[in-house]
């Protein structure tokens, strides 16, 4: 599925140079979930960013999905991500000015499905996150946990099969922290391949694997057993009845 | 243009109520710029036109002055004659002649012709230029029916004198008037009657000459009457050869002031100089509302810039997260076009009724004509035009974020 | 505290610069352009003799066609005929009367090297001087007797006595006038009315005449026309005695009546005028009569020009935009702030102060804009002053009254305009900034 070897990305300022990512490689296997810790500045979110297709890098060769995508132009680079790729972010990142059921409809409209298909795709993905009944909401009338679930909907209104979460947790206490994680394994057994930046080891350790990056290097991968996922059902009531 | 779906145009507009004021103040902005811009280009318009009427004469080659007799033993009659003839022999001058009044210079003499005798009936007002037989040549006017006048028509007017010569030339445009059924040609012969009961018999049509007040709603009434005046002052009307205008005007002055000791020479002026000072607060109207139209458009777009550039900065992290879900460069600048495109039309749509509003008060209360109306489409189309421009640089920097934003950002 | 907030202010101006000059830029046009159009309109409709304008009337009676009136709706005839004007001068029924008429003569000064020129002239009778308040520079008017007497003396303008007697005081020196010796009795201060209220049939605001003589030297000395002349029927012979004695129209009256019962006195004196003139087979028309005051007949004779109200309406709409800019880029500028403003409310600032303090930003973005506003007045002044020539000379200056009025209405707009965005930006809740969005 995704294929990074000897990534290098660096950032040049007037002053400095800063070597983010150098001779980064990792494989990543349809249907895995890899969890990314390391400490700050270590490179994690641009490994997310180069993988996600937000940036682009200075040497080095990333095939996604069988394809180079290194000389891929904006346009094609944008397409990619509105198809294969979904993302959510550390803050959330709702569009403050459109309800939820527009919020989850940005993605959508660029895909080009008509109207009905965006309805139904919306209904069902507001659905699974616990908050159909809110669809006329806007993003500051929801607790952070809520805005982030919008967020996952959003993320998987395309039904992509790659999502990047940078810190999906980080604004969210740890009961929270694990309803989101628990959706996302929820959503990995469906088939959606899931690469997580953490700061939180109990939920790296959550993921099928995880990777340590230090100074912009996969510096060491653990392999954990797989655990039995809880179902899907509970986890939403809980967040709805935190509500 | 791939999908419609893409266009956004609802969420955009869902997005826009909840951020109303700012729209609503960009539209009442473009509405009330809208509405003076079309008002002003319509006076501009209407100006402009009353400014191209032709006067009929030769007014680039032409022009005027006067001589005033002060001394004891001055004798109008015989002074006149020998200008005249001194005028007329210098090179470069094509004719001359005496005239009591200059067309579209603001002063002139007016009378009523009618086609009945008796005070009773109406006349037809009428501008009456005293001339003589070199009228023709040196006002370069046309006679398309009947005859000129000869030596032997032209009498002496005195200062109080009260009849009437008693053959005229008229212009087409008083023939039309006076004979609304007939064709001008067959006005020729025909009696008219001045002063209520006095004859006067049509001798002959010129195709256009303009009385001297150019407000006036029958401008093109002129008569010409065979005669040089005594009056206390006369007038000399000059044409000359294309380019010795501004060589013989100071000339001709020089040469009557030198002449003779015992009078004043005074108010030499070039028709086109006439012609300014006549149209000069139109011309002054048509510069001032340029000036007003350029800036006014220039204020809105730049608010339209400031207020989108600040949007754009505001909506920064917005803008990268919608390219990190996948919108494209153009979908971007799309979406701000399109922003600016459903409050422009707002702003059209409302400045099209204010427009015609002022227009019709203007209409009431200062007497200004009705709007044409595809001036309203054309200026809805211009401030459109005037939004979309304005925003595409913000919206082209909008479209340049990177779609890291999303992850950089706090 | 106030310090505090205009030291604020100008960081905050000084943050967002292009933002800032944008609205001052806004402010200057608008207050720029309505204060130059402001200002000729105030000039057109000024009172050009406030001290006595209600107590000064225009004489108009209706000597016109049987079958049509002077002017539509059926107004009398703007001016008076040579009959009528002696015969009411003669009466001398007001407080004070004039009566007067424009011609045009050539004056030959008295030094060899001066060229003869052709002047104009106001014909009028002494108590014009008096009346409408004119200064002399050196002597003064002449006397009712010669008027009477038809005595050959002359007023001169300031300007004329430059020209003739290079300045100096030529009280009872002599110059050549239609061909006859005058006396000069009088020489004027500058002056000059605007609108030149006492005869604004050639002009509101052309220049008043060079000389001044007695009215009756018109007969005298068989003065031509000046002005407008009209007629509805032919002069009975060909002489200017003849001429007139017709129904010609081309002098005017003015009156001075200190009180109502004086102004109804003397309108019931026309009336009874008429009726006498009717029963000797002249003033065919109904009666239509009328007096109007210096203001009522500047309006009659609409001394404001339509396009100068064209102007101002446009140039009003003009300041709207602007401050509708002004609205729209203040509540951008403040709603960019809305994270400081949420973090000072936090700290304990109340919505009073922040109210102030950004009260005080705007107020400086106005000023700013007025002040600049100002200058474009006065350059857009000069522009109508060069476009319109010498119709505009004394249309185009900014006095006291002009400079506090562009000051102060580019404070009251731009507070007007700072008022929404700042209440706006003030009645963010403390708390909602601090929390993430
Ligand atoms: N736009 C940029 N310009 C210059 N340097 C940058 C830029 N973005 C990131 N960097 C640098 O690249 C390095 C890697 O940053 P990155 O954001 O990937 O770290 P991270 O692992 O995500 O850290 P954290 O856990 O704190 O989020 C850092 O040293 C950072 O300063
Ligand atoms: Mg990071």
């Amino acid at each position: 599925m995704l294929n990074m070897q000897n990534v290098t990305k660096i950032f040049r300022t007037d002053l400095v140079e800063t070597r983010a990512l150098s001779d980064f490689n990792l494989h990543v296997k349809e249907g895995e979930f890899v969890t990314v810790t390391g400490p700050s500045g270590s490179g994690k979110t641009t490994f997310l960013n180069i993988a996600g297709l937000l940036e682009s890098f200075d040497d080095g060769v990333y095939d996604l999905d069988g394809e180079n995508v290194r000389h891929l132009n904006d346009t094609q680079r944008s397409r990619l991500r509105n198809e294969k790729i979904g993302f959510i972010f550390q803050s959330f990142n709702l569009i403050p000015d459109l309800d939820l059921f527009d919020n989850v409809d940005v993605p959508l409209r660029y895909r080009g499905f008509n109207g009905s298909e965006r309805k139904r795709r919306i209904e069902r993905c507001l659905e699974l996150v616990g908050l159909a009944n809110r669809m006329k909401h806007l993003p500051a009338q929801l607790s952070g946990g809520q805005q982030q679930r919008v967020a996952i909907a959003r993320a998987l209104a395309g039904e992509p099969r790659f999502l990047l979460a940078d810190e999906p947790t980080g604004n969210l206490d740890s009961k929270m922290a694990h309803s989101v994680m628990q959706l996302l394994k929820d959503i990995n057994d469906e088939g959606t391949t899931i690469v997580m930046v953490t700061h939180d080891p109990s939920l790296a350790r959550e993921a099928k694997r995880n990777i340590f990056v230090k100074d912009g290097k996969v510096s060491d991968v653990t392999h954990i057993s797989a655990s039995a996922p809880e179902p899907i059902a509970s986890i939403s009531a809980s967040g709805a009845r935190h509500v | 243009m791939l999908h419609l779906s893409s266009w956004e145009i609802g969420p955009i507009f869902r997005a826009m109520t909840r951020n109303k004021v700012g729209a609503v103040l960009i539209a009442l902005q473009v509405a009330v710029t809208m509405c003076i811009i079309v008002n002003a280009v319509h006076i501009l318009m209407e100006r402009t036109m009353q400014m191209a009427r032709d006067s009929g004469i030769d007014e680039a080659n032409s022009f005027y002055l006067s001589s005033t007799g002060f001394a004891d033993d001055f004798n109008d009659q015989v002074v006149i004659q020998t200008d005249l003839d001194a005028i007329r022999a210098l090179p470069g001058v094509i004719d001359a002649m005496q005239i009591n009044a200059i067309p579209i210079s603001g002063g002139g003499w007016s009378m009523g012709l009618q086609t009945q005798p008796g005070a009773e009936f109406e006349g037809v007002g009428t501008a009456v230029y005293m001339v003589d037989d070199h009228v023709l040549n040196t006002l370069d006017l046309e006679l398309i029916a009947g005859e000129a006048f000869k030596p032997s028509d032209i009498r002496w007017r005195q200062r109080s004198q009260r009849d009437w010569p008693a053959e005229i030339i008229i212009t087409r445009a008083l023939a039309e008037n006076l004979f609304p059924e007939q064709s001008y040609q067959d006005t020729v012969g025909k009696t008219l009657y001045i002063n209520d009961d006095e004859p006067v018999i049509v001798k002959g049509i010129i195709d256009k000459l303009q009385a001297p007040w150019v407000g006036w709603e029958r401008l093109e009434n002129a008569m010409l009457s065979p005669e040089q005046t005594l009056f206390s002052s006369s007038t000399y009307f000059i044409r000359t050869e294309p380019g010795r205008l501004d060589e013989l005007m100071p000339a001709v002055e020089q040469m009557l002031a030198d002449s003779n000791k015992g009078r004043v020479v005074r108010g030499l002026r070039s028709m086109q100089e006439t012609r300014d000072r006549t149209y000069r607060r139109d011309q002054a109207m048509i510069k001032i509302l340029t000036t007003v139209m350029i800036t006014l458009t220039l204020v809105t777009a730049l608010g339209i810039v400031g207020l989108a550039s600040f949007n754009v900065n505001r909506r920064r992290k917005q803008i990268g997260t919608r390219r990190a879900l996948g919108a494209s460069q153009v979908s971007v600048l799309r979406y701000f076009m399109l922003e600016n495109f459903l409050i422009s039309s707002m702003g059209v749509i409302l400045g099209a009724v204010l427009t015609v509003g002022l227009n019709i008060y203007l209409v009431q209360s200062l007497g200004l004509t009705k709007l044409h109306w595809w001036l309203i489409p054309v200026g809805m189309l211009t401030l459109w035009l005037v939004g979309q421009l304005a925003v595409l640089g913000p919206a082209r920097r909008a479209a340049a974020t990177s779609p890291a934003i999303a992850t950089r950002t706090v | 505290m106030f310090n505090y907030y205009l030291r604020l202010a100008l960081l905050s101006i000084r943050r967002n610069p292009i933002l800032s000059a944008l609205m001052v830029a806004a402010i200057a046009l608008g207050i720029g352009a309505s204060m130059t159009t402001i200002t000729v309109n105030y000039l057109m409709s000024s009172n050009p003799i406030p001290q006595k304008s209600d107590q000064l009337y225009y004489v108009q009676v209706d000597s016109w066609d049987p079958n049509e009136p002077a002017e539509e709706p059926n107004e009398p005839p703007e001016q008076l005929t040579w009959t009528d004007a002696n015969n009411l001068y003669a009466a001398q029924k007001a407080q004070r009367q004039v009566i007067m008429a424009t011609t045009a003569a050539v004056v030959e000064p008295p030094s060899q090297d001066a060229k003869p020129f052709n002047a104009y002239i106001r014909l009028t009778t002494n108590e014009f001087f008096p009346m409408f308040d004119v200064p002399f520079l050196y002597g003064g008017h002449w006397q009712a007797s010669a008027d009477k007497g038809r005595e050959q003396v002359v007023v001169l303008s300031r300007k004329s006595n430059d020209k003739i007697f290079g300045g100096e005081n030529s009280v009872g020196r002599s110059l050549r006038l239609a061909g006859r010796q005058f006396t000069v009795v009088g020489v004027l201060e500058s002056w000059y009315p605007a609108p030149k209220f006492y005869d604004v049939g050639t002009g509101a605001f052309e220049e008043p005449e060079d000389l001044y003589i007695p009215f009756l030297l018109k007969e005298e000395l068989q003065l031509p026309n000046g002005g407008n002349t009209n007629c509805w029927k032919t002069p009975e012979d060909d002489s200017f005695a003849g001429f007139l004695r017709s129904e010609c129209i081309n002098y005017q009256m003015w009156v001075e009546l200190p009180e109502e019962q004086d102004k109804q006195a003397y309108l019931a004196f026309l009336n009874n005028y008429a009726n006498e003139q009717k029963a000797l087979g002249r003033f065919p028309r109904p009666l239509n009569n009328r007096l109007s005051d210096v203001m009522q007949w500047m309006e009659n004779r609409q001394v404001v020009t339509d396009d100068a109200r064209v102007m101002l309406w446009l140039s009003l709409m003009f300041l709207v935009v602007c401050l509708l800019n002004t609205v729209g880029l203040l509540l951008a500028k403040f709603s960019g702030k809305s994270a400081e403003i949420g973090l000072r409310r936090a700290i304990g600032a109340s919505r009073q102060a922040l109210f102030y303090q950004h009260l005080v930003e705007t107020a400086c973005i106005g000023l700013t804009g007025g002040i600049a506003g100002l200058a474009l007045a006065y350059l857009g002044l000069l522009g109508i002053g060069s476009l319109y020539g010498s119709f505009a000379d004394n249309l185009s200056s900014l006095d006291i009254n002009m400079v506090l009025l562009a000051l102060l209405l580019s404070l009251i707009s731009s507070i007007a305009a700072g008022l929404y965005p700042t209440w706006r930006a003030c009645s963010i809740a403390p708390a909602s900034q601090l929390k993430s969005q």
